[in-house]
């Protein structure tokens, strides 16, 4: 992930917070708002033309600019991408001056600015599931989503996309469920274009375990910066392979699944939502 | 003429997304996208195509220079493809120009109800693709000086000269290619062998005809216009514009402005613009009827011309008019023959090979030579 914004704070001409927004939580929660009140001082005293700045506070950066008599401030990790941050706060700067600065100076309600915040910095992440026809990718969608689990192969057409109804940080997650079948796989390589995470699912026989290696090489040509994950679905069957063997042959971290079994959803949630967070650790060199 | 129109991009990230849709009412599922997004992955080579999908009869257009987009156009149950599809491919090609440029104005019942259509690139154009290449420009230098050469030698020179290893030689030669500059053909085992067959000059030539219509039409106007483009080309202080002048020369136009025109030709909606004023001064309403762009997008494209001094507004008159006509020349290269025969006599080059390139050339010009 390129970015996660921590928090969006926007004060007014006597330094008061006429708009903040936490996306994660935080501990120093009152410290931080006092900081920023004497950062707005200090910022008025220095020539920022219209420029966004940054520092660095402990593990954050904080981004600030200043327009007319508004300061906008975004907390940020300290290794997030600071060239998209200042273009994001640029953007949230264009939108408020032009609707809501007007209200704000007639101390009047900032009716729908919340949402326009969130559209500037909720960030979207995308996992795409990878893998064979008839493995279970369609059923790990489902699962992953709290749906009614389908029972039969009705292959998927293309790729299905559908959001996580739950945000990682303040990320939404969107999931590109792709089509297996074979006549289906030039569209693979431009179907995983940017995304953060590939699930490479597998149904465990050894036969689609050995093909799928293919899948892995064509991932680490195609999004080289992607974390990959490995799912050995299908443990309930006999013929199923281990997930340690499967891993092996895959050489890829492996997990253990049975897509058609609710109860192994918030588990496959946390390891989607751990890798998304090391792939954005991973950045930091 | 067709009863739906929709625009699909598919986004990296939220997937298919309908961009425009005409009516507004037009119900479209994600399972009918893929179909219509696949049929033109799993075979490039065709710009249009019909596919049945779930029953809707459907005529789709992509295009290798708008990768992840298609317009599709739904027929009516009794309606032809067959009949329609030049008018729908140009339909298409205008949506699309226009998406990537001024997608807030596109109008798509606008553009169906006056089948409004986008050429496809005429030879000029192609040749303006060139220069607007900055490495394809650079493989043309060398072609006029090589004459003929094989084609991983070129691929190795380009390397240096771009310091990469990674060029794609193919890509680079393409607009070549399609302007008919170069021939790339297989002799023999020693692999592909590039020809130049045509040599092309860009530059900015005095609006000839434009200014005769304008005397015709109206002579006060057209002294005005002629003395406004003597000024271009040969104002009373200072040097004027003279293509001639050897590239090295300070006061030669810039290699910089020969793009700058370039991309002006290759682009398609002032292309439009500019191929209407060519026939004449024009009202701004006037362009924007002729050429069925929205009108801030003429505007916007007028000021840009203004600014590269291309145009210019006879502001009493109300009208623009061309002030410098940016256009691309071809020509034989004749200079590369004596290139050709020293190659040979060093024994640097085949006979086959110096003797295929004096029949590429022929056919190419023979007729208008003789
Ligand atoms: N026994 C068992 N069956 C499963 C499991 N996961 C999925 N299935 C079944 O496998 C079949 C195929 O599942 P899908 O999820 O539709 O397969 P897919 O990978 O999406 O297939 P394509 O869309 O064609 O690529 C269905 O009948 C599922 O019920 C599992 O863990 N165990
Ligand atoms: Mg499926």
């Amino acid at each position: 992930m390129k970015f996660v914004i921590r928090g969006v704070y926007i004060l007014g001409q006597q330094s008061e917070m006429i708009f903040s927004k936490e996306y994660a939580k935080s501990e120093h929660k009152d410290s931080l708002i006092e900081f920023l009140v004497n950062l707005t001082q200090f910022i008025k005293a220095v020539e920022l033309d219209g420029n966004v700045e940054s520092m660095g506070v402990s593990s954050w950066r904080i981004f600030y600019s200043l327009e007319d008599a508004f300061t906008f401030v975004f907390i940020a990790d300290k290794a997030d991408d600071s060239a998209q941050i200042k273009g994001k706060i640029s953007d949230l700067i264009v939108k408020f001056m032009k609707d809501y600065a007007p209200l704000a100076i007639a101390n009047q309600p900032l009716e729908g600015l919340d949402a326009i915040v969130d559209e500037v910095a909720v960030t979207l992440v995308k996992v795409a599931i990878l893998g064979f026809a008839g493995v279970g990718k369609t059923t790990t969608l489902h699962l992953l989503r709290g749906e009614t689990l389908p029972l039969v192969h009705d292959p998927t057409i293309g790729v299905s996309i559908k959001k996580l109804p739950t945000e990682v940080e303040n990320a939404n997650i969107v999931l590109w469920d792709l089509a297996g079948q074979s006549r289906f796989s030039i569209l693979w390589a431009k179907m995983i274009a940017n995304a953060q995470v590939v699930v490479i699912v597998t149904d465990s026989t050894l036969e689609n375990v050995l093909r799928s290696k293919k899948l892995v090489t064509l991932v680490s040509e195609e999004v080289p910066n992607a974390r990959v994950i490995g799912i050995a679905n299908k443990q309930d069957l006999p013929t199923a392979l281990t997930p340690e063997r499967v891993g092996q042959i895959l050489s890829i971290p492996t997990y253990e699944l049975v897509a058609i079994d609710i109860s192994y959803r918030e588990r496959l949630i946390q390891i989607i939502r751990k890798s998304i967070l090391e792939g954005k650790a991973d950045k930091v060199t | 003429m067709p009863e739906a129109i929709f625009v699909v991009h598919l986004d990296d990230y939220q997937g298919f997304v309908v961009e425009k849709r005409y009516p507004s009412t037009l119900s479209l599922n994600e399972k009918a996208l893929n179909l219509v997004y696949y049929e033109h992955e799993k075979e490039k080579a065709t710009n249009l195509k019909f596919s049945d999908i779930e029953g809707m009869r459907v005529v789709s257009f992509a295009e290798r220079t708008h990768p992840g987009w298609v317009v599709c156009f739904v027929l009516g149950a009794d309606e032809d493809y067959e009949t329609e599809d030049n008018n729908m491919a140009g339909m298409a090609r205008l949506i699309l120009e226009l998406m990537s440029e001024v997608p807030d104005a596109v109008n798509l019942r606008e553009i169906l109800g006056n089948e409004s259509v986008l050429n496809e690139p005429n030879e000029e154009q192609k040749m303006a693709d060139i220069f607007f290449t900055p490495s394809s420009a650079l493989l043309l230098e060398r072609l006029e000086i090589e004459g003929v050469e094989k084609a991983a030698k070129l691929s190795i020179w380009l390397q240096t000269q771009l310091q990469t290893d990674t060029i794609e030689l193919h890509e680079i030669v393409e607009p070549l290619m399609q302007s008919g500059v170069i021939k790339v053909e297989l002799l023999g085992k020693t692999g592909e062998t590039v020809f130049l067959v045509k040599d092309i000059f860009g530059y900015r030539a005095p609006p000839v005809k434009s200014i005769m219509k304008a005397m015709e039409a109206d002579p006060e106007m057209g002294k005005k216009y002629k003395q406004l483009v003597s000024s271009f080309f040969s104002p009373p202080t200072g040097k004027g514009y003279n293509p001639t002048l050897p590239l090295d020369d300070p006061n030669s136009p810039l290699l910089e402005d020969r793009e700058k025109m370039s991309r002006l030709l290759s682009k398609s909606l002032p292309y439009m613009v500019l191929e209407c004023l060519r026939e004449g001064p024009q009202e701004i309403g006037n362009i924007a009827q002729k050429t069925a762009l929205p009108l801030e997008t003429v505007q916007s494209i007028l000021w840009s011309f203004e600014s590269d001094r291309v145009a210019a507004q006879l502001d009493e008159y109300g009208i623009w008019v061309l002030v410098s006509d940016p256009v691309i020349e071809s020509f034989m290269p004749e200079f590369i023959l004596p290139a050709i025969s020293k190659k040979l006599a060093d024994k640097e080059l085949a006979p086959e090979t110096a003797i295929r390139h004096l029949e590429l050339l022929i056919e190419e010009w023979g007729e208008i030579c003789d």
